[in-house]
């Protein structure tokens, strides 16, 4: 048993008097015993600041800092910097330049910018940048958050009206092209917001996941006895505490809420223990006992297309998640008719999604045996009905309620472990409550589709675009997942906003015994935009032409029909490639004509290379930082 | 999970050195805690369990940071954001502001430490070429025959390794005493994927005196890291380039010999091309620092940018 540690500290403001478990960090004391869940965890391993705190006026990461550290010191948290309900300048700022979106990173970016300005109530935008440059964001871009940063600045230096930070100028009832007020700003930036993994009910239990340490492998047993026999542990779930009929997917119901017969993937989630405390769960999955029969794994997708490769799932043989084949016109008469022909294969890799939030879920059976479920899912009620199934319950014995999205970028689509919460409040009749390590998430959430196209295009002298033939092979993982949208999605963008007479395109996805791809941003149409876009540029240095010039000929404009007969009723394509042609001081030629002797590199507007010094220490003499600065 | 029984905060290095006594030997010093945290996560160590952590951070000598003529005690627990906000530090160790602010990032800078960088003795450690440049001696305490001994020795002696060191389990890196250098200019250069909170891929640290011509080399210390087991001061280099009238001819021929340096086991090509460019480049902005004539500062700007 450990020796609690007293904690004494002045807590915004609050003289706190408390025992504290040594194993702690300082985020978890202020999150787990104090309940200040303003300040979050994205990493746990200092890199992203979501978990930054004042200590003793210094800025610190509380996910690197042991709570021992914080005796007899005096801390700040993002809850402190709203005095009696009163937002600071940087939060203010931050609301009207419109500077969180999910919200997860905020609180910490208000904490790293209000630091920044009380060490110099001058900082330019640079300056912002480097002190900024401990805080990740991946939903803004980070421009809004530095324009944030300066109009706070500017604020307090006087530079802007006492009623800066007043409504926008906003006509009544005019929401389009102006800018809105988000609404859910001030909680984002107070950090009042609760997140999936903020949220805790009295009796609350906490989950851990057994995950799968082959790629492919049929499961002799699993025997939990041993775990069930550590101290805390209330519950443990495998398969076979399915009640319904299990399988989950947004297409294919080929995804099971644990591995049931066999693992396929490394990472796939075997059982789920709850227990009393994070740390019993932990010690409890080490107990779990799985023997395995390891299978031959396949990893790459054309050769799980070959026969006799191995079989992922027995009901797709050939391991095709989905074929989409669309032909218009006929490409060998088209490549008959062209001048010149161009092939080439392109890959892309997988992708992590990396929102600050990991996946977490929140789970209970209510007073009218209603299963219900937190979690910052995309489609609740797609969950809803797969569960009900699942669960063999009536959907109105199912609740799928959605916290507070803390990025999701389509990596929040897919169920994968709403299930298992909602078994285990079941078995045990007490909340429960997981929270995904960022290694967990990185390592076992779904991905981009990995990708591999070969082109054939086919074009006349004068860059007329006559025929294309593409073949594109989606790697969708272990689990159909939103593979069948994926390719779908890839097949109907695939050429790209050009007029093709002769067009055919095959886009298949298909099982492996990688991590499962999944739903992302653009959706299966970027792997096919990067294979179509890198061919034109081979196109126009094969043919000596201006790659704008290109796509300028082939464009498609109001009216032209696609080759999924498709009528445009509206496309701005030439506008948006004039556009960006001008914006971007092209100058005209040939890809393959220039090299180091192009002139519309560099210029106005154009980012400098990084680079940073020391500032110096501010000088003693200036104005006490606190009071000018940001508070 | 990093978890333990007990968490000990000593006030004095005999408050630590019992705790060690009592311990048979089942404990972990901490300091910054920001290498230690991460470590102690999948896919490194995983769960980790300690029975005694004892926190060394509070001990006065390691807080302590020292000129005095020409020399210059660090305390091991000093953390790297000092470098950039005490003055004194800034003068007697004009190698380490540069090296601050591309360290991690400005809140763990408040937290980690020097002799956290040390111990952890990663072949990419950004602290160590600037205290390599600087001659630095590291000074370890432990208990033996009843009595404390301390005992001293070189920083390029006690590094042996990728995480390893000279200490013996039960030592406390009480800091390092270094050259004070008032006057000489110091530079840091380092490439990594992104600014902050980055692993060197490689990282450089020069330091220059110029002579009464400003015209001249009178002094330079030249450590490299990243690139090898261990980070190594550039002898060769140092010893071509001392007493010598800074020339487009002297800088391209220094440039020319970095490739020796590069002894890492991946993306030896990267660092090869990388390493000459801060080499020259770490000088020139040293020169300027250390207050080079301005004709001699245009030569090094030019092979830097040329």
């Amino acid at each position: 048993m450990a020796d609690l540690l007293s904690i004494e500290a002045t807590i915004n403001g609050r003289h706190v008097t408390k025992n504290a478990d040594p194993s702690q960090r300082a985020l978890d004391f202020l999150r787990d015993d104090l309940n200040m869940t303003g300040t979050k965890e994205g990493c746990g391993a200092g890199e992203c600041g979501t978990c930054s705190i004042f200590v003793d006026g210094a800025l610190v990461k509380s996910c690197l800092l042991p709570v021992a550290k914080l005796k007899g010191k005096t801390v700040d948290t993002v809850e402190g910097l709203a005095k009696s309900g009163e937002m600071s300048a940087v939060q203010k700022a931050f609301h009207k330049a419109g500077a969180s979106q999910c919200g997860y990173c905020i609180p910490g970016m208000v904490m790293a910018a209000t630091a920044a300005l009380r060490l110099n109530p001058d900082a330019d935008r640079d300056e912002i940048r480097e002190r900024l440059g401990g805080n990740i964001c991946r939903c803004t871009g980070y421009q809004k958050i530095f324009d944030a940063v300066e109009m706070a600045r500017d604020f307090l230096n006087g530079k802007l009206s006492a009623n800066a930070f007043d409504d926008l100028d906003q006509e009544e009832g005019k929401y389009i092209g102006v800018n809105v007020r988000r609404i859910d700003a001030p909680s984002k930036v107070t950090g009042a917001l609760r997140y999936a993994g903020d949220m805790v009910l009295p009796g609350m239990l906490h989950v851990q996941v057994l995950r799968s340490p082959h790629p492919h492998a049929r499961i002799m047993s699993i025997d939990t006895n041993d775990a069930e026999a550590v101290p805390g542990v209330e519950g443990i779930v495998t398969s076979a505490d399915v009640p319904g009929q299990d399988g989950f997917g947004v297409f294919v119901a080929d995804q099971p809420i644990m591995a049931r017969d066999k693992v396929r993937y490394v990472g796939e989630q075997i059982a789920a223990v709850a227990a009393e405390t994070l740390s019993a769960a932990r010690e409890a999955i080490k107990k779990i006992k799985v023997e395995y029969e390891l299978l031959p794994a396949i990893f790459d997708p054309d050769e799980a297309m070959a026969a006799g490769a191995p079989v992922v799932h027995d009901y797709a043989q050939d391991n095709l998640v989905k074929h989409i084949p669309i032909r218009n016109g006929d490409v060998e008469e088209g490549f008959a008719q062209s001048d010149v022909i161009v092939e080439q294969t392109y890959e892309t890799q997988q992708v992590e999604h990396a929102y600050l939030e990991t996946e977490a879920g929140l789970a209970y059976v209510d007073h009218d045996g209603v299963v219900t479920v937190h979690s910052p899912s995309q489609n609740i009620t797609h969950h809803r009905h797969m569960l009900s199934r699942i669960l063999n319950l009536p959907i109105n014995k199912i609740r799928m309620i959605m916290s507070p999205v803390g990025g999701g970028f389509g990596g929040k689509e897919d169920m994968i472990y709403q299930g298992m919460l909602a078994l285990l409040a079941m078995k045990t009749r007490r909340p429960v409550r997981l929270v995904f390590t960022r290694e967990e998430s990185i390592a076992t959430t779904a991905k981009r589709h990995p990708s591999r196209t070969s082109y054939k295009m086919g074009l006349s002298k004068d860059g007329k675009i006559i025929a294309a033939q593409i073949r594109m092979v989606y790697d969708g993982g272990a689990y159909g997942m939103s593979t069948e949208g994926v390719i779908r999605k890839g097949a109907i963008l695939g050429g790209g906003p050009y007029n093709i007479p002769h067009f055919q395109i095959d886009t298949y996805g298909v099982y492996t015994n990688n991590t499962p791809s999944g739903a992302f941003r653009a959706f299966g149409s970027l792997q096919s935009q990067f294979a179509t876009e890198s061919h034109l540029d081979l196109c126009a240095e094969r043919l000596g032409m201006d790659p704008f010039e290109l796509r300028l000929k082939n464009v498609m404009h109001t009216g032209d029909r696609t080759h999924t007969k498709h009528i445009l009723n509206s496309c701005s394509m030439e506008q948006v490639l004039v556009a960006a042609r001008d914006a971007s001081r092209w100058e005209a030629g040939a890809p393959n004509v220039r090299g180091d002797t192009r002139s519309d590199l560099g210029g106005e507007g154009t980012r400098r290379p990084c680079t940073v010094t020391p500032r110096g220490p501010i000088s003693a003499e200036a104005e006490p930082l606190k009071q000018r600065g940001a508070a | 999970m990093l978890t333990c029984d007990t968490y000990l905060s000593p006030g004095s290095l005999n408050e630590a050195l019992a705790a060690v006594a009592a311990s048979a030997g089942h404990f972990r010093f901490v300091a910054g805690a920001t290498d230690l945290l991460p470590w102690a996560r999948e896919g490194r160590a995983g769960d980790v369990h300690v029975p005694l952590m004892i926190d060394i951070a509070g001990v006065p000598e390691l807080k302590a940071i020292k000129v005095q003529g020409n020399r210059l005690w660090l305390g091991a627990a000093t953390p790297f954001q000092r470098f950039l906000d005490r003055t004194d530090l800034i003068e007697a160790a004009p190698g380490m502001p540069d090296c601050a602010i591309w360290f991690a990032d400005s809140q763990i800078r408040e937290s980690a430490t020097i002799g956290g960088n040390i111990i952890n003795a990663s072949p990419a450690a950004d602290g160590i070429p600037p205290l390599l440049a600087a001659n630095a001696i590291v000074e370890l305490a432990a208990l033996r025959d009843g009595g404390i001994r301390r005992r001293r020795m070189p920083l390029s002696e006690f590094l042996k390794g990728p995480g390893l060191t000279a200490a013996e389990h039960d030592e406390i890196l009480l800091g390092v005493e270094c050259d004070a250098l008032p006057g000489y200019g110091g530079a840091f250069e380092k490439v990594g994927h992104r600014r902050s909170l980055v692993i060197s891929v490689v990282c450089l640290s020069a330091l220059v005196r110029m002579d009464a011509s400003r015209r001249s080399f009178q002094d330079v210390r030249l450590a490299i890291g990243g690139v090898g087991p261990v980070a190594q001061r550039m002898t060769a280099i140092e010893e071509r380039l001392k007493g010598q009238p800074v020339s487009a001819e002297l800088l391209r021929d220094v440039m020319a010999v970095c490739d020796g340096f590069i002894k890492s086991r991946s993306r030896q090509d990267y660092r090869k091309q990388v390493t000459p460019g801060f080499l020259v480049r770490a000088l020139a902005k040293a020169m300027k620092t250390a207050g080079a004539n301005e004709n001699a500062c245009a030569i090094a700007e030019e092979v830097a940018h040329g």
